[in-house]
C-alpha cells in the first residue's frame, strides 16, 4: 500500500477536539501528523491496537465470548456495574447505556471528580457558557484561572484562544488581553499581560471579591493580593467578552474543586451584567463529554446512574466505582486502562468484563476481553468536544480491519436480551 | 408475532376534517402503513364502537430534541428524581425506562407523546452546529415521526450577505443548511436580537434598530429569509419567533413584523409570548383581539399559540437575552451558552402561578387568541413545550377549550389584577368541537407543515390513527386515548403502549447553486472551529420530503 495522507481527522486526545489533523498512512499505520501536536501524537500513535478475543485468559472466539459475558451479566441483573470508559462514540456509549437499563445495573464514567464537581455546581445555579468558535470569535479578555492549556490541551490557545484572528476580534491575540491566574502549584500561562499569583487559601476569597466587584457591591479597602484580583474584575468588565478559561479535570492542587468549580461559576455569571462572559471547562479526551450527554438525553441525569431501582436514579456523592466490590459483575466499555486502577480490588473478587480499545492488555483479571478499535482511529461515529459540540469522527484507519467498538457492544446486548432475565432485579 | 399488516377500524365516530369528515360513523381501513378505502372481508378488525377517531396527534412547535433541551436536562435533576419513568411493557422491542418532568429522557418523551395519541412532532429550534446531536436523540425518541427546525437570522454568514444585498447567496446558503443538518424548516428566534445579545448592544428593541453596528436589522433579516423560504417551496414556511418576546408591549413589534411581511406566507410562533400590550409605565395588558384580528383577516399568516398552563415549565430558548432578563427577574437558576456564528440558548426553570398577575395574564391571552380565532386551519395548539407547560397539559387545554364552565371555574381563581376589561374576563362563550379540536392538533398543524400525508384519514395517508374513549372528562379522554396506531402498528392498546417502533425522520434537502460553496468553505475556514467537511449531517435515515 503506498502511503496516503488523510484528513482532515477529527482528534480526541484531548476535549479540544481539533478536528482539522491530516493524517499520514502507509501500510495500515500512521506514520505522521499534523500540526505536530504532541497530545494527539501520543493519542493516536501509530494507529496498530491489540485484537484478540480472550476467556479466563484464554484466546476464543468472539461468539465464545459474548455468549460467557451475556451469561455473566445476565445472572447479575440488579447487581452489575457499567463503566464507560474512553475511547468509544456516543453511539457505543448509548448502546452501553441499554444494556445497563436492561441489567438494571448502576453506571459510572471517566468524569472525573474535578469535573462532577463542575456539573454538580452548575447544577445548583446554572452556568454562562459558549462553544470554544464563540471565544475565538469574540473574547477580547481571556482569563485563565490556574491552567495553563499547553501541557494537556496543547493547541486551546492556538485554535480557540487567545491567538487566533476572530469575527470581532480581527487582530488576533494583539486585540486580547490575556490575564494569568496561578494558584498555588496550579500555573497559569506564561506570556500574559496581566498576572496574579495566588496561595491556595487566597483563592476562594479572591473569586469572591472578583465576584462582588462584578456585581458592583461596594468592598473597601482591600489587603494584598485581593486588591489585585479585585483590580483584575474591573479590567473584566470593561472588556467586550469576557472567556474565564479552568481546568475541569484534576489539577496539581488538591480538593478544593468544589468551591473552585462554583465560585468560577459565579464570576461569570456576575460579568455578564456588565459584559458578556462565558466559562470554558477544560475537559480530557476520549469522549468523556459524549457519555455525559448520552447518560443526559437517556436518563436525564449526567454521571453517577444507577438503574437498579428499574428507573435511572442519580447518586452523585456514592460514586459506583468506589462500590464496585459489592457487585455480581463488571462490565466495562472502552479504554479500561482508565479506570482499570479503580476496579482493580473489585476485579479480584467480581467477574470482569472488558470490551474495548486494548481490552486484552488491561491491568485487569478480566473473565471476557474482546479487543476493538479506536473510536476516531479505526472506527466513526460521533464524539463530542469539551464544550458539547458534536463532531463526526473521520477514522484515518478505518479499513485496517480493527473489530468495532459500537457494534459488539450491540451483538452483546442481542445476546444478553436473547436469555431470559434473572437475578435479584 | 408481527402486527396485522391489514386492519379494519369499524364503528366509531371520525373526525377527519381535512376530508370532511365530522364525526359520522365510518370504517377506516389499513394496509402496509397506509389508509386505504377498502380492505378484503376477513381482514382483522379493531371494535371502535361508541369511540372517537382522529388521525394521530402532530405537534407543530416543541422542544424535546436538542442540545439546549439536554442542557436544560442536566438543571433538573429535582425534577427528574420526583417523576421516574418505568420501561413499558412492550410485547416486543427493548423497552427502555427514563425519567419525566418538564424535560424528560428521549425515550419517555416518545412513549408519552404516544400515550397521549401525538405521532409526529417537531423539534421547533435546532442550532445548526448541534443539528448531529438532534439526530440522535431522534434516534432514541421512539413512536413519533420527527423533524427539526434550524435557527438562522442570527447567523454571521447570513448577517454578512444581507448586509452585502445578497439575496441570491443567502437563499442559496439556507438550502444548503437545510441540506446540511437534515432539518425541516427555517426557524428564525429574535432576528439580530441573539447577535445583539454577545455583543454591548446585547438586545434589539424594533425591526427597524441596527444590529451590531451593521447595515442590517431585524426587519431586512425577516424579509430576506422569508424570501429564500418561499422561493425554496419548502413544505413549511419560516417558523417566527419574534422580537421582544415577553416585554410588555411587544404587540407593536409582532404587528410591525407581520406587516413587513404581509402577503408572504409566513408562520409566526407562539404567538401568545408576543401578545402584550402596555410598556413605558403601562400595566401589561392583554393585546389578543388586536393581534389575531389581524391574523384573521390575513391567510398567508398562520400561528400556534403558545398557551400557558400553571405549573412547572422549563423556559429553554434561542432568545438568550430573554433569559438573562427572566434570571434576573426570577432569581431562578440560568443556563446561556452561546453558538459560535449561529445562535444562542437560554435556560430557565419556571413556574407559572395562577395567582401570580402576569402568569393568569398569558394564561387569559392564550385562550382569548383560540377563542377569538376565526379559522382553526391558522390558529393551532402549542404550549411551546416545555416553555408554557409540557405538552402532558395538551388534554387540560383541549378541555379549557371545550367547556366553558371549566374554563370559567379557572378563571374564578386567578389574580386578577391585568385581566380587568379582557376579553376573557368579559366573556367568551365560545366551545370548541371536537372537530375543531381535531383541526387545532393534527389536520390543521399537518396542513401548515405541509405534510400530506399526515393529518388526515384519507386514502394514502399515513395510518397514524388516535381512538380516544368518550368520557364526560374531557381531559381525562385526550390524555388516555384506548388505542393509537403507528404506520398501521398498534402501539397504545387498551391504554397501555404496547409497542414503541422507531418514527421516521422528516426532513427537506432544498436545490441551491453550487456557486454558493468556495465562499462558504472562506467562511468556515477563516472562522469556524469545525471542518466545512465535517459540518454536514451524513447517513441520515430515511429519504427526504420532496420539495416543491
Ligand atoms: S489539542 Fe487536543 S484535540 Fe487538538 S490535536 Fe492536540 S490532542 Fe488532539
Ligand atoms: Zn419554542
Amino acid at each position: 500500500m503506498s502511503p496516503s495522507e488523510l484528513g482532515p481527522v477529527t482528534c480526541l486526545g484531548c476535549g479540544c477536539g481539533c478536528d482539522d489533523l491530516r493524517v499520514r498512512v502507509a501500510d495500515g499505520r500512521i506514520t505522521d501528523l499534523s500540526p505536530p501536536c504532541p497530545v494527539a501524537r501520543a493519542w493516536f500513535g501509530d494507529g496498530r491496537v491489540p485484537g484478540a478475543v480472550r476467556v479466563n485468559g484464554r484466546d476464543a472466539s468472539v461468539q465464545d465470548a459474548l455468549r460467557e459475558a451475556a451469561t455473566v451479566l445476565a445472572g447479575a441483573v440488579g447487581r452489575a456495574l457499567v463503566v464507560l470508559a474512553p475511547d468509544i462514540s456516543v453511539q457505543a456509549q448509548g448502546t452501553a447505556l441499554a444494556l445497563a437499563d436492561r441489567l438494571r445495573a448502576a453506571v459510572d464514567s471517566a468524569t472525573s471528580d474535578a469535573a462532577a464537581a463542575g456539573l454538580l455546581a452548575a447544577q445548583r445555579r446554572g452556568r454562562a457558557a459558549a462553544t470554544l468558535g464563540e471565544l475565538r470569535n469574540r473574547a477580547d479578555a481571556v482569563l485563565f484561572w490556574a491552567v495553563d492549556p499547553g501541557p494537556r490541551y496543547p493547541r486551546y490557545q492556538s485554535r480557540y484562544a487567545p491567538d487566533p484572528v476572530g469575527t470581532h476580534v480581527p487582530e488576533g491575540r494583539s486585540g486580547r488581553t490575556v490575564i494569568s491566574v496561578s494558584v498555588g502549584a496550579d500555573r497559569g500561562p506564561g506570556s500574559a499581560d496581566v498576572e496574579l499569583v495566588l496561595a491556595p487559601d487566597q483563592e476562594i476569597p479572591a473569586l469572591s471579591v472578583m465576584r462582588a466587584v462584578a456585581l458592583g457591591n461596594p468592598l473597601g479597602e482591600l489587603p494584598a493580593p485581593l486588591d489585585a484580583a479585585a483590580a483584575i474584575a474591573g479590567r473584566l468588565m470593561k472588556a467586550r467578552y469576557v472567556a474565564v478559561v479552568h481546568e475541569a479535570e484534576p489539577g496539581q492542587q488538591q480538593a478544593r474543586d468544589r468551591y473552585r468549580a462554583e465560585g468560577l461559576l459565579g464570576l461569570a455569571n456576575a460579568l455578564n451584567g456588565p459584559t458578556r462572559a462565558a466559562l470554558s471547562s477544560l475537559r480530557a479526551g476520549g469522549n468523556r463529554n459524549g457519555a455525559e450527554a448520552a447518560l443526559t438525553w437517556q436518563t436525564g441525569y449526567p454521571m453517577a446512574v444507577s438503574f437498579e431501582g428499574g428507573t435511572p436514579a442519580y447518586a452523585p456523592d456514592r460514586r459506583a466505582l468506589t462500590g464496585a466490590e459489592a457487585m455480581s459483575a463488571i462490565l466495562v466499555v472502552g479504554a479500561a486502562a482508565t479506570v482499570a486502577s479503580a476496579l482493580e480490588s473489585a476485579a479480584a473478587k467480581v467477574p470482569v468484563i472488558v470490551v474495548g480499545p486494548r481490552a486484552s492488555e488491561a491491568s485487569l483479571p478480566a473473565r471476557v476481553a474482546i479487543d476493538t478499535g479506536v473510536a476516531g482511529i479505526h472506527e466513526g461515529g460521533t464524539a463530542y468536544r469539551m464544550d458539547d459540540v458534536p463532531l463526526p469522527l473521520s477514522p484515518p484507519l478505518a479499513e485496517a480491519g480493527a473489530r468495532s467498538a459500537a457494534e459488539t457492544i450491540a451483538a452483546l446486548l442481542e445476546e444478553v436480551l436473547a436469555r431470559p432475565e434473572r437475578g435479584t432485579g | 408475532m408481527s402486527a396485522p399488516t391489514r386492519l379494519r377500524i369499524t364503528g366509531g365516530a371520525v373526525h377527519d376534517p381535512a376530508n370532511g369528515v365530522d364525526g359520522d360513523v365510518r370504517d377506516i381501513c389499513i394496509e402496509d402503513g397506509r389508509i386505504v378505502a377498502e380492505v378484503p372481508a376477513g381482514s382483522p378488525t379493531l371494535d371502535a364502537r361508541g369511540m372517537v377517531i382522529m388521525p394521530g396527534g402532530v405537534d407543530i412547535h416543541a422542544h424535546f430534541a436538542s442540545s439546549s433541551c439536554n442542557h436544560a436536562r442536566r438543571l433538573i435533576p429535582d425534577e427528574h428524581a420526583a417523576d421516574p419513568a418505568p420501561a413499558p411493557s412492550l410485547v416486543e422491542g427493548l423497552a427502555r425506562s427514563g425519567t419525566g418532568g418538564t424535560v424528560p429522557s428521549t425515550f419517555t418523551t416518545g412513549y408519552r407523546y404516544a400515550g397521549l395519541g401525538y405521532t409526529t412532532a417537531f423539534d421547533a429550534a435546532v442550532a445548526p452546529l448541534t443539528a448531529r446531536h438532534s439526530h440522535s436523540e431522534l434516534d432514541d425518541t421512539p413512536c413519533v415521526d420527527g423533524g427539526i427546525f434550524v435557527l438562522m437570522g442570527n447567523d454571521e454568514y447570513l448577517l454578512r450577505q444581507i448586509a452585502a444585498g445578497e439575496r441570491d447567496r443567502a437563499r442559496d446558503y439556507a438550502a444548503w443548511l437545510l441540506r446540511a443538518t437534515g432539518g425541516y424548516a427555517i426557524k428564525i428566534v429574535n432576528p439580530g436580537g441573539v447577535e445583539a445579545w454577545k455583543t454591548g448592544q446585547r438586545n434589539v428593541a424594533t425591526i427597524d434598530d441596527q444590529v451590531d453596528g451593521r447595515p442590517v436589522t431585524p426587519r431586512a433579516i425577516l424579509e430576506t429569509i422569508t424570501a429564500a423560504g418561499n422561493a425554496l417551496r419548502l413544505p413549511h414556511p419560516v417558523h417566527i419567533h419574534c422580537n421582544n418576546l415577553g416585554v410588555a408591549g411587544n404587540a407593536a413589534t409582532t404587528l410591525a413584523s407581520m406587516e413587513a411581511l404581509a402577503g408572504r406566507r409566513a408562520h409566526f410562533t407562539h404567538l401568545q409570548f408576543h401578545c402584550y400590550g402596555g410598556g413605558g409605565g403601562q400595566p401589561w395588558s392583554s393585546a389578543a383581539p388586536k393581534l389575531i384580528e389581524y391574523v384573521n383577516a390575513h391567510p398567508e399568516v398562520s400561528v400556534d399559540v403558545g398557551q400557558v398552563m400553571f405549573g412547572p415549565a422549563m423556559t429553554i430558548t434561542a432568545d438568550a437575552p430573554v433569559e438573562y432578563l427572566l434570571h434576573k427577574s426570577s432569581g431562578r437558576r440560568w443556563t446561556n451558552i452561546d453558538i459560535e456564528l449561529e445562535t444562542g440558548c437560554g435556560i430557565v426553570p419556571l413556574t407559572y402561578k395562577d395567582k401570580a398577575a402576569v402568569s393568569a395574564l398569558q394564561w387569559a391571552i392564550g385562550l382569548e387568541l383560540f377563542l377569538l380565532s376565526q379559522d382553526p386551519w391558522r390558529v393551532v395548539l402549542s404550549t411551546d413545550h416545555p416553555n408554557g407547560g409540557s405538552f402532558l397539559s395538551y388534554p387540560a387545554l383541549i378541555q379549557l377549550l371545550m367547556d366553558r364552565s371549566v374554563r370559567d371555574e379557572q378563571l374564578k381563581r386567578v389574580n386578577p389584577k391585568l385581566l380587568a376589561g379582557s376579553a376573557l374576563a368579559d366573556g367568551l362563550a365560545r366551545e370548541y368541537t371536537l372537530n375543531e379540536i381535531a383541526i387545532i392538533t393534527r389536520a390543521g398543524p399537518a396542513r401548515l407543515l405541509g405534510l400530506r400525508a399526515k393529518g388526515h384519514l384519507g386514502a394514502g395517508a399515513d395510518a397514524d390513527v388516535t381512538i380516544y374513549s368518550r368520557e364526560p372528562d374531557l381531559a381525562r379522554m385526550f390524555s388516555t386515548p384506548r388505542y393509537v396506531i403507528k404506520h398501521g402498528e398498534l402501539i397504545v392498546e387498551e391504554g397501555q403502549l404496547r409497542r414503541a417502533p422507531a418514527g421516521r425522520r422528516l426532513r427537506v434537502a432544498p436545490g441551491y447553486d453550487d456557486a454558493v460553496l468556495p465562499d462558504l468553505r472562506r467562511h468556515f475556514e477563516r472562522y469556524s472551529t469545525v471542518a466545512f467537511e465535517h459540518y454536514p449531517v451524513r447517513d441520515l435515515p430515511g429519504e427526504p420530503l420532496a420539495v416543491g
